[in-house]
């Protein structure tokens, strides 16, 4: 690590990153307040979570060559690499980002040029345009020094990982967590905790640092209280109304996604579980007259995240669950600062990705009844093989066993090419009368 | 005889059960010994007509086509399924036959580490052998462990003779097409070894000699599917001399163990098998594997098979394609749904691609 990059990285950590966040929100012209009659007011924490976000891509930019920089998939368990100060960055975050701000086509199609399929997962190619191109909406990426990955989200991060470290040329870790077809076993434990115990020799030499366990604990207590917090911001939505939509918690799980296990995202979550009890106390929805709630299966459709906001809500139908959100509170919980390796194989091995369907199933179930939803929104997308095949099978189960009426929308996560609007809407209209019946 | 006429006299005769085996990699020597005889599932001759319900038109033609297999009731002689992990599509699928068909077959899922290069996978790819063991002697009774020592040797013979095949194929010693090698080849997806053994050895002595003179290619990717490539190579007078198919090279032509413990070489055998991305091998290792047997077998041209949705192989092909192509040889994706046949375009891509190596 050089000396002058590291002096400059602290520098705009604690003084010009601050001050840039300052002077880009006294910049910031006032929006209207509530444009849309159907929403309650905006949620004020939002702002703070904007800052964080922008700090942390603003503060990658000068990671490189100061710190450790790590890529590291959604579902890995990025606390081993927190002991070690690796400054991480997460692509699926950037891809849903770029997806937002309807760069996929642009970043896909540059991917494409090179050679990779259209059918082939729109993060990975969105990441690998970036990589062929250089374009990225938050101005530049820091260079990967490690690149960490986990299976138990989805096979195709280790595909996609293996051609960024041959691209990159940098080592490639790997968490390879077993599929839990019926149970994890002591011996699929055994063998994380073999492999966490394998990948510490390589951490100390990337990072240059020394294993520190006590810092470890530590980040653990942080990941374990974020994760319980998150957990807490996300059962807020049992109340009725609702005092968010769950595409608001769509960008309010960034940190996480991004920063689990740092006490910004902790300190965060506190900010805005405080913000949302209040507006349940006073009776504040997040739809205005909210009717019906729903649930949301499988991750956002990125770039049209507003649209489907502002046509539920038009008929007065407000998302008060996902799936996909409360992955990040599913398991992670069950961290144990005194049994740190058993607890992180545990925790990161049985997330919804890496279970049977059954397992989504029940999960499924609990969650419907809980937050009291009456329909299901089914979001079937390309990139996402893992969450979406089987998804025909659990909507028809959770019909025949609820009365739940669902429906599918065919697309993808960032990549609107493949985005059918009247097809979408005949469906909708048609799911709207069900609903109504 | 027909395949299914095989399989039901297995059955019914010799008293075999049968598993249905659903790609890539699985310790059949396990099942030999507890005598059943698997019969893997790739590329079944069928039409959709019912899987469109449980899978999305994203999802590739061999899992659709496994799941079209059972719901057409075409496994009713089968004893059990048998599900590798080896892709998100089939371990959901897997999920999908084994809880919501209401099917009265057992389903086993076998894991295998996805970090062959840690040390920590072999341990636990032997308890996973294991564990299987376990699973399936609740239906089939107690593991012979004689009988398993016996079926290793017998699985390395059929190694060493497939060996034979491909070397001899490599350096224009054999004189079959490339329709009967592959036809010989994939015989190993449902034939007993006791059976495929003698019908390699026949090809073996009946096939030597020199195959033509034309030009050669290297095969890659899933499956020699469509098989009306292999007919055009053949009319053109083109020798494919070496391959990197998932069903065939890639995981027929692993080293044989001589470890006297069969579940440590069945261990070998896995983790001696040639570069793989179901087993995170690395971009570089596959290209250096791809370059040595067109270095050894002095191929013009690389041939790559896709299944249409194939994740697994298609984020390696760009990487793969790029460093041939510095390296002037000739390549050609094909990318088509499994049985799809050949169309008057991508046949006119075939005749291109031979005019270009010729």
């Amino acid at each position: 690590m050089s000396l002058r990059k590291s002096v400059r990285y602290y520098f705009m950590k604690e003084i010009g990153a601050p001050a840039l966040m300052r002077f880009s929100h006294l910049k910031k012209k006032k929006r209207p307040i509530n444009p849309n009659p159907n929403f309650g007011p905006a949620l004020k924490s939002t702002n703070r979570l904007k800052e964080i976000m922008a700090r942390h891509y603003l503060l990658s930019r000068y990671a490189e060559g100061a710190k450790p920089v790590a890529w590291v998939t959604s579902g890995a368990p990025v606390e081993l690499l927190r002991a070690f100060d690796f400054y991480t960055f997460y692509p699926e975050n950037h891809g849903a980002l770029c997806g937002a701000k309807k760069m996929g086509p642009e970043l896909c199609t540059i991917a494409e040029e090179h050679g990779y399929h259209q059918d082939l997962c729109s993060y990975a190619r969105i990441d690998l345009g970036h990589y062929f191109s250089g374009t990225t909406p938050v101005g530049k990426l820091p260079k990967p020094d490690l690149l960490f990955a986990s299976n138990n989200i989805c096979q195709t991060v280790v595909y996609w990982y293996k051609a960024l470290a041959q691209y990159w040329n940098v080592p490639l870790v790997l968490f390879d967590t077993p599929y839990n077809f019926s149970a994890i076993t002591e011996h699929d434990i055994s063998y994380m905790v073999r492999q966490f115990e394998e990948m510490i020799p390589l951490l100390e030499q990337t990072s240059g640092r020394r294993f520190n366990y006590k810092k470890f604990q530590e980040v653990i207590r942080i990941a374990k209280e974020g994760s319980l917090t998150w957990g807490e911001v996300l059962a807020t939505m049992k109340s009725r109304p609702a005092p968010m939509t769950i595409f608001d918690a769509f960008g309010h799980l960034a940190p996480i996604v991004s920063l689990r296990g740092l006490p910004v995202a902790l300190d965060y979550y506190r900010i805005l579980l405080r913000e949302l009890k209040e507006r349940i106390e006073s009776g504040v929805g997040a739809v205005t007259n909210e009717r019906k709630r729903l649930m949301w299966d499988n991750i956002a459709i990125w770039y049209k995240v507003r649209d489907l906001s502002d046509i539920f809500a038009a008929h007065d139908m407000n998302f008060v669950t996902a799936t996909y959100t409360n992955a990040w509170a599913e398991t992670i919980y069950d961290l144990d600062v005194d049994r740190p390796f058993e607890s992180m194989a545990k925790a990161y091995s049985l997330v919804i990705l890496n279970n049977n369907l059954n397992h989504r199933l029940e999960l499924m179930e609990r969650l419907i009844k809980e937050y009291q939803v009456d329909g299901l929104v089914i979001h079937s997308a390309r990139s996402c093989k893992p969450y979406s095949v089987g998804q025909y099978d659990l909507g028809r189960i959770l019909m025949d066993r609820l009365a739940i009426p669902s429906v599918v929308i065919e697309a993808d996560i960032t990549d609107s090419r493949v985005y059918f609007e009247e097809q979408t809407r005949t469906r909708i209209e048609a799911f709207f009368e069900a609903m109504e019946s | 005889m027909t395949r299914k006429e095989y399989l039901i006299r297995q059955k019914e005769e010799k008293g075999q059960k049968l598993f249905g085996i659903f790609p890539a990699y699985y310790p059949k020597e396990i099942l030999w010994a507890m005598n059943v005889l698997p019969v893997e599932v790739w590329d079944p001759p069928l039409e959709f007509n019912h899987a469109n319900a449980h899978l999305q038109p994203y999802i590739c033609s061999v899992v659709k086509l496994g799941l079209e297999l059972i719901l057409q009731g075409k496994c009713e002689t089968i004893d059990g399924f048998l599900f590798p992990h080896t892709c998100d599509s089939i371990q959901n699928l897997a999920s999908i036959v084994s809880d919501y068909l209401n099917l009265d077959i057992p389903c086993y899922f076998f894991y295998h580490p996805k970090a062959p290069y840690s040390a920590a996978s072999r341990r636990y790819y032997l308890e996973e052998l294991n564990g299987l063991v376990t699973r399936l002697e609740k239906q089939l009774g107690m593991l012979d462990f004689s009988a398993l020592k016996q079926q290793v040797k017998k699985g390395n013979k059929v190694t060493a003779l497939i060996k034979e095949a491909y070397k001899l194929r490599a350096c224009n010693e054999l004189r079959a097409s490339n329709t009967d090698f592959y036809q010989v080849i994939r015989g190993g997806e449902y034939l007993h070894p006791d059976d495929f053994l003698p019908m390699l050895e026949g090809f073996l002595s009946t096939s030597r000699g020199h195959g033509c003179k034309g030009p050669s290619v290297v095969l890659s990717g899933i499956m020699p599917n469509p098989p009306e490539i292999l007919k055009i190579l053949d009319e053109k007078g083109v020798k494919v001399v070496d391959d990197d198919l998932l069903n065939c090279g890639r995981r027929l032509l692993a080293p044989e163990s001589q470890n006297e413990d069969p579940f440590e070489a069945m261990a070998d055998n896995y983790f001696n098998m040639p570069p793989c991305t179901t087993k995170n091998s690395s971009l570089k290792a596959r290209a250096d594997y791809t370059f040595k047997k067109i270095g050894r077998s002095k191929a013009k041209g690389v041939i790559f098979y896709m299944v249409k949705f194939c994740e697994t192989e298609l984020f390696d092909v760009p990487y793969l394609i790029e460093e041939l192509k510095k390296r002037g040889l000739a390549t050609l994706l094909v990318d088509c749904e499994v049985n799809q046949g050949l169309s008057g375009q991508l046949e006119t891509r075939v005749e291109a691609f031979v005019e270009m190596i010729s």
